[in-house]
């Protein structure tokens, strides 16, 4: 799996593009979602990841 | 023992079930078609399901049925047991050794329960085994280093529990585990540069625990990691240079001791949706180059050390919602750049040594719904333009410099829960319209140079629970209105100059239970209704010319009548 697409050889990373991640749905977009770790504080914000999203759906990047 | 106590039919499996439901309790209603008197068929019961040629049982899901008693041993009489779902009930005893004898079972969740005591060894025997959550019990002792035995585990989720000794490094030499979850436990030890040896893992989180020494040299390596969680440990050292060649989404290094400077590679992580280094030790200055992060939603530094002014490259950091810069040593002013941030929700910039007024600009953050200042060197007048801030639900310019009136149109911003312009140089009248703002909870003006009286709309303030007007120049009456505040628990007026007499329609304000009236010019007599006569002499010392129920009072209100 690989998330994101990385500088040849260099530090950094960018947003995934989603370029053919959705199947025949499109538009194909990266969106943050939140990834709920399970009971947290209720002040507490969740850790998020990048997913691909077209329409209400969502695919791995 | 006498689990069955009817003659049954029914053969090892579905005796095992009655074994089963033998050692839960609270089963009366949940596990009423659990029998072998009436239906003997113990594939139809709830929860289980069976293989359609073999009828053996493969599922038994049980989850959120408020089960309590223990898991029975007999689990481990179900050999072809493949998904078993326990979670979300009140679980107590020991997770069985026997549940190593399910040699089928690639399901095992026994989460949100009051289990305890260790995780047994014989879980290492489920070598089809791939998911494992047995989080929020209360299971001690160590990781079994003997998971590593499970060759498909993909998740091992284990957190909120009371586990102790070190993560066993041979857990990260797992190539097919996606998600490791170990927060909130007591796990000791360091992080080991093995870590990046799990190549096929997305989620990793250590938060809260007891780790100590410093975050591997190598950590660039993990470049499978989408969220990187080991915040809230006793971590020490620099954050490492090869952090950026991260990819994460998430990187959460909050509550630790890490020292030194942030890293100027981090501003090339655009893939960075949560950065959070808050709580640390961290100085020297916010580097500009984080305004490259263009898709990051949250960005926390607060708690730190760091100097030098906020940089206003911020101001392209275009996702923005969530930035907190407060309790550092950060000069100079606020950049107006930030005002090109309309998605920010929270500027917190509080305990700092910022300087100038707030920029007009700023108003245009028109999502902003929290917006703290206080404890800075600020000064100039509230931006007009904030009654645009529509969105403002929190609004703290306490502990500064800011003069000029109190702007009439900050009764616009309707949805204000919190006001506080306590300590500073504001002057002139306490405008009417703060009246309009009907969801305010707490509204503080103390410590000022207000004049003018008490604005009778102050009773339209249904929602309030503190009134904080003391030390300024309020002159006037005491408003009869802020009688109809029925939420009202602190009115705070000391050190003003108020005339005339307490009314009496104070009486009805029934959750009033700190009041402090004392240092005006108050005369009459002190009400003796209800929550009135329970008040110390301290809430109206000071004012020579009123009569209540106190040594040195002037006159005994008892026998006035």
């Amino acid at each position: 799996r690989f998330m994101t697409q990385k500088r040849m050889g260099g530090p950094g990373s960018s947003p995934p593009t989603c370029r053919s991640k959705c199947g025949v749905c499109a538009p194909c977009r990266p969106v943050h979602v939140p990834v709920q770790p399970g009971v947290s504080f209720p002040l507490e914000y969740y850790p998020e990841a990048w997913r691909c999203q077209c329409g209400t759906k969502l695919f791995m990047p | 023992l006498v689990l069955c106590p009817h003659a049954s039919s029914l053969n090892d499996e579905g005796r095992a079930l009655m074994a089963i439901k033998g050692s839960f309790s609270n089963v009366v209603n949940v596990l009423s078609d659990w029998g072998d008197v009436h239906n003997e068929d113990f594939c139809s019961w709830r929860g289980v399901l069976c293989d359609n040629l073999t009828l053996s049982v493969v599922s038994l899901n049980l989850s959120n049925l408020n089960l309590g008693g223990e898991i029975s041993p007999a689990i481990g009489d179900l050999r072809n047991l493949q998904s078993l779902d326990l979670q979300g009930n009140k679980l107590s005893g020991q997770i069985p050794d026997e549940v190593g004898n399910c040699g089928s079972l690639f399901h095992l969740d026994l989460s949100f329960n009051l289990l305890y005591g260790d995780i047994p060894f014989s879980i290492s025997k489920l070598k089809e085994l791939e998911y494992l959550n047995l989080r929020n019990n209360q299971l001690v002792g160590p990781i079994p280093s003997t998971l590593t035995q499970i060759p498909n585990l993909k998740t091992i989720d284990l957190a909120q529990n009371q586990l102790t000794g070190e993560i066993p490094r041979l857990i990260y030499w797992n190539e097919v585990l996606q998600y490791l979850g170990l927060r909130s436990n007591f796990l000791t030890g360091t992080l080991s540069p093995d870590m990046c040896q799990l190549t096929g893992l997305w989620y990793f989180d250590v938060r809260c625990n007891n780790l100590t020494g410093t975050i591997p040299e190598s950590i660039g390596n993990c470049t499978s990691f989408e969220i990187l969680d080991i915040s809230y440990n006793m971590i020490t050292g620099e954050i490492p240079y090869n952090v950026g060649f991260l990819q994460v989404a998430t990187l959460s290094l909050q509550g630790n001791r890490l020292t030194g400077k942030i890293p100027e590679v981090i501003g090339l992580m655009q893939a960075l949706a949560v950065l959070d280094l808050s709580e640390n030790q961290l100085v020297g200055p916010i580097p500009p180059i984080l305004g490259n992060l263009t898709y990051t939603g949250k960005l926390y530094l607060h708690g730190n050390k760091l100097t030098g002014p906020i940089p206003p490259e911020l101001g392209n950091m275009s996702k923005l919602s969530y930035l907190q810069l407060n309790d550092n040593e950060l000069t100079g002013g606020i950049p107006p750049e930030l005002g090109k941030l309309e998605q920010l929700f929270e500027l917190n910039l509080a305990n700092n040594k910022l300087e100038g007024s707030i920029p007009h600009n700023i108003s245009y953050c028109t999502a902003l719904n929290k917006f703290n200042v206080h404890g800075n060197h600020l000064n100039g007048t509230i931006p007009p333009g904030f009654r645009n801030l529509g969105s403002l639900t929190y609004l703290n310019l306490s502990r500064n410099n800011f003069k000029g009136k109190v702007p009439f149109e900050l009764g616009r911003i309707v949805n204000l829960d919190t006001l506080d312009l306590s300590s500073n140089s504001f002057s002139g009248p306490i405008p009417a319209s703060v009246g309009d703002l009907e969801h305010l909870l707490i509204l503080n003006l103390s410590k000022n140079h207000l004049g003018g009286p008490l604005p009778a709309e102050f009773g339209n303030l249904r929602s309030i629970q503190i009134i904080d007007a003391s030390f300024n120049n309020v002159t006037g009456t005491i408003p009869i209105e802020l009688g109809q505040l029925q939420n009202v628990a602190s009115l705070i007026l000391n050190n003003n100059s108020l005339h005339g007499q307490i009314p009496e329609q104070l009486c009805n304000c029934l959750s009033l239970t700190n009041l402090n009236f004392s240092y005006n010019n108050l005369s009459g007599i002190v009400p003796l209704l209800r929550n009135f006569s329970r008040f110390p002499a301290d809430s109206y010392v000071g004012n020579p010319l009123l009569c209540g129920n106190w040594v040195g009072s002037i006159c005994d209100p008892y026998t006035v009548k």
